[in-house]
């Protein structure tokens, strides 16, 4: 990487991005089918709005919108890409369904898809690249320049606990309850370059930091970072990774709403300025938010309270409404208070018919039912 | 009373345990010499073993009639898991696919029937060859892609496409039926009537069978286990109750399948993996076909097995190359299918055990037509089957 791709690309402000991993199941049993690049191909074919990308294992397939300012708008296009999606899975009897996790998959069975930088990931990390087939969802943010990005980046920190909460779609894994919301996050954690991005705050203290890395010889590009929120300078944005996959687009855009209206309020009023004990905390709070979803518990760095995640989310939806309504968000987030109000959770949903169907096959299928946009019905 | 009266008495009498377990070794050693002298699959061995037993004499006709229940029960198991994967929602999402397997059936009839005419086959003969000619052999293609855990579009297409000419090579014997009945001056009625009872009869059989599933897989809930046996005891009566009404153990099963699958509304029935039971009837499967081939036929099939090969080659290729591409799968995907779809196993001539006993004449001649054919393609159908899954990349990854 050339250090002209390091260069912060200014983008207008508070512009949303959203890149979903999906997963590509048989119609058999529900396992994980390997189809992804005749998947990819079939949709080259066609005329479709964003982007399809491969991923890690043969097995997932990415979904890239393009940039948008508010919920409506990339919703709409978060639908066409999905409606184009399961057209051409259909022809191939294939299914797709969101979801942090497969249910039931074996991680030995995954195939890494082949092309040159997934080999050297698989190369290098050994049996984690295919234990890493799971599915999550990024949200990019637009940033007017690096400086913002950064300060965005450690406000958002805070706010961590709250994309997995409301994100948490990974319960099962390999067959298992695990007890988790999010047991995603869990894999992410045993990479060497994953956990956060360094306390400094300009663009330039970050340069230095990243040539000092790259010094080392232990990264080549961002994209080595795995980190929770990572600046993305080629884009212009801040990339958010924690959240699972939802279980639908519908629920994909709510949160991408929720991020970008968040942003917006930090960059405008600035309420705080960045603190250590954020990234002291961050551990405990995002494990938190990992193991009990909305009924976990938070450590304020700023105020040392400590609060109820769903009572804290509550809060911060208050806080944010003016910012949401400004580009239309407003409708969007109150749908999702209500959500957190009432308890509603993916994780929640996955149990919930576990219980009714004693089958993680049908889990998976039911899962695939709900992304495609057919009635859920067991 | 004697002394010695509790000695067995000589010559001993077959034991059909005795009997599967030798030849179940008797693959497995074949299977495993095969695959690290030679490097080729597993099921070549198992013939290969099966024809070396039955050239050494120690396996003969009688011994082949006492072994076939377990060949019986590993048909009832592989078609019911071929029907199973039959996906009749997928035919109508992608016509083309339909389109594929009636068109490379229809095509592989057409070519084998009027080479074999050109080269003096009668045509009732030349009509029933072609019509066993349409069909893949669904126990090379189901075990190898199950040996090489082959999984995608290349698989799964061509297993679809196998289940169809399996199907449609059944029907139009079946129907041919009548015109050996004619041939033979066999009443119009018989001419009729057994067609119409196999086609029925075998249909009504699956269909009572995958109700039964159905309805106690639901009683018995959702447990992998409990499922398991069920299946197993209803594939293994099925193909008892077929055996006993002289229905057909292929259409029966198979339907039974596809039935289980596509009438199960409410997703009652789990997906259960039979195949590592079924491994065991596999290999003495294989090992009893190879036993009925014999190296003799090859000579006196000579030139004729060859045009029937390259005849039937020719039509599947031509039909699924002109197809396939409009179900956007991708390039290079449609050779490959083509090479998936080479096999045909002896076991294809069972489609007229029935006729064959009636006609003993009819069945002989037919035989020196189709049965060199079969020989040689039992024997390269699983390499050719194990090439293509290889080539389009579908296979297991290889232990580094």
């Amino acid at each position: 990487m050339s250090d002209n791709e390091m260069v912060f690309k200014p983008s207008p402000g508070f512009t949303i991005g959203v890149e979903l991993e999906l997963q590509i199941l048989n119609p058999r049993d529900y396992n994980l089918a390997r189809d992804a690049a005749d998947l990819i191909g079939l949709l080259e074919k066609h005329r479709h709005p964003g982007e399809i990308k491969p991923e890690i294992t043969e097995s997932m397939v990415e979904i890239n919108s393009s940039i948008h300012r508010n919920h409506d708008s990339v919703l709409g296009e978060l639908r066409l890409v999905r409606d184009a999606m399961v057209r051409a899975a259909e022809r191939l009897n294939l299914r797709i369904a969101g979801g942090g996790s497969h249910p039931f998959h074996k991680w030995s069975e995954r195939r890494i898809y082949p092309t040159e930088r997934f080999k050297r990931i698989s190369n290098l990390y050994g049996y984690l690249a295919k234990q890493f087939t799971v599915f999550g969802q990024h949200v990019h943010i637009g940033c007017q320049n690096g400086d913002d990005a950064l300060y965005l980046i450690h406000m958002l920190s805070r706010y961590v606990p709250h994309f997995i909460a409301l994100s948490a779609s990974s319960p099962f894994q390999q067959g298992q309850d695990t007890c988790y919301q999010s047991s995603r996050l869990n894999t992410v954690n045993a990479f060497p370059l994953s956990g956060q991005a360094p306390f400094v705050h300009s663009w330039d203290g970050f340069l230095e930091y990243f040539s000092k890395m790259r010094g080392f010889g232990i990264v080549e590009s961002m994209k080595d970072f795995y980190w929770d929120i990572r600046p993305k300078p080629e884009y212009g944005t801040v990339e958010i990774r924690v959240f699972d996959t939802p279980l639908t687009v519908e629920r994909a855009a709510l949160l991408a709403a929720y991020a970008q209206s968040l942003a917006r309020y930090l960059l405008t009023e600035r309420p705080h300025v960045p603190s250590r004990d954020v990234y002291a905390l961050y551990n405990y709070n995002r494990f938190q938010a990992c193991r009990y979803g909305l009924e976990g518990r938070l450590v304020d760095a700023y105020t040392q309270r400590h609060i109820g995640l769903r009572e804290d989310m509550l809060e911060t939806l208050r806080l944010v409404e003016r910012h949401a309504a400004e580009p239309g968000n407003g409708a969007a987030l109150a749908q999702l208070a209500a959500d957190v109000a009432a308890g509603v959770s993916d994780a929640g949903w996955l149990r919930e018919t576990y219980q009714r169907c004693h089958s993680l096959n049908d889990v998976a299928r039911l899962q695939s039912d709900l992304w495609m946009g057919h009635a859920a019905t067991a | 009373m004697s002394a010695l009266n509790y000695l067995p008495s000589f010559p001993l009498p077959p034991n059909p345990l005795a009997l599967f377990g030798l030849l179940l070794l008797a693959g497995l050693i074949g299977g495993e010499l095969v695959k690290r002298v030679l490097h080729l699959p597993r099921i070549t061995g198992y013939v290969l073993m099966g024809m070396l037993l039955s050239g050494l004499g120690l396996l003969n006709g009688k011994l082949i009639d006492e072994a076939w229940i377990f060949v019986d029960i590993a048909l009832g198991l592989v078609l019911f898991e071929l029907g199973r994967r039959l996906d009749l929602r997928w035919l109508r999402r992608d016509p083309w696919l339909l389109a594929t397997g009636i068109f490379e059936s229809a095509l592989s009839f057409g070519f084998i029937y009027f080479a074999l005419i050109y080269f003096d086959v009668q045509p009732l003969y030349a009509a029933v060859a072609a019509a066993i000619g349409i069909s893949t052999s669904p126990m090379v293609v189901m075990l190898v892609a199950h040996e090489q855990g082959a999984e995608g579009q290349v698989t799964e297409r061509a297993l679809h496409l196998v289940a169809m000419n399996s199907v449609i090579a059944f029907v139009l014997v079946t129907m041919l039926l009548s015109w050996i009945h004619h041939e033979y001056h066999a009443s119009w009625i018989t001419a009729v009537l057994h067609p119409a009872y196999l086609l029925v009869g075998s249909l009504i059989l699956g269909y009572a069978a995958s109700m039964l599933t159905l309805l106690l897989s639901r009683w018995l809930g959702k447990s992998a286990e409990r499922h398991f046996v069920l299946l197993l005891a209803l594939i293994v009566v099925t193909v008892g109750v077929a055996r006993m009404l002289e229905l057909s153990v292929l259409l029966a099963l198979l339907s039974f399948g596809v039935m289980a699958r596509n009438l199960d509304a409410r997703h009652d029935l789990m997906s259960v993996d039979i195949s590592r039971v079924g491994q065991m009837f596999f290999v003495v499967l294989f090992v009893v076909s190879g036993a009925k081939l014999q190296l003799a036929e090859l000579v006196t099939g000579g030139t004729l097995a060859l045009i029937f090969i390259v005849a039937r080659f020719v039509g599947k290729s031509i039909g699924v190359l002109s197809l396939t591409h409009f179900s956007g799968v991708r390039a290079g995907s449609a050779g490959m299918l083509c090479i998936a779809l080479t096999p045909m196993s002896v076991l294809a001539l069972t489609m007229v055990q029935g006729t064959a006993s009636l006609y003993p004449d009819f069945a002989a001649r037919l035989a020196t037509i189709v049965l060199s054919a079969a020989l040689i393609l039992e024997l390269i159908g699983p390499l050719a089957v194990q090439f293509a899954l290889k080539q389009a990349g579908e296979a297991r990854e290889e232990q580094q």
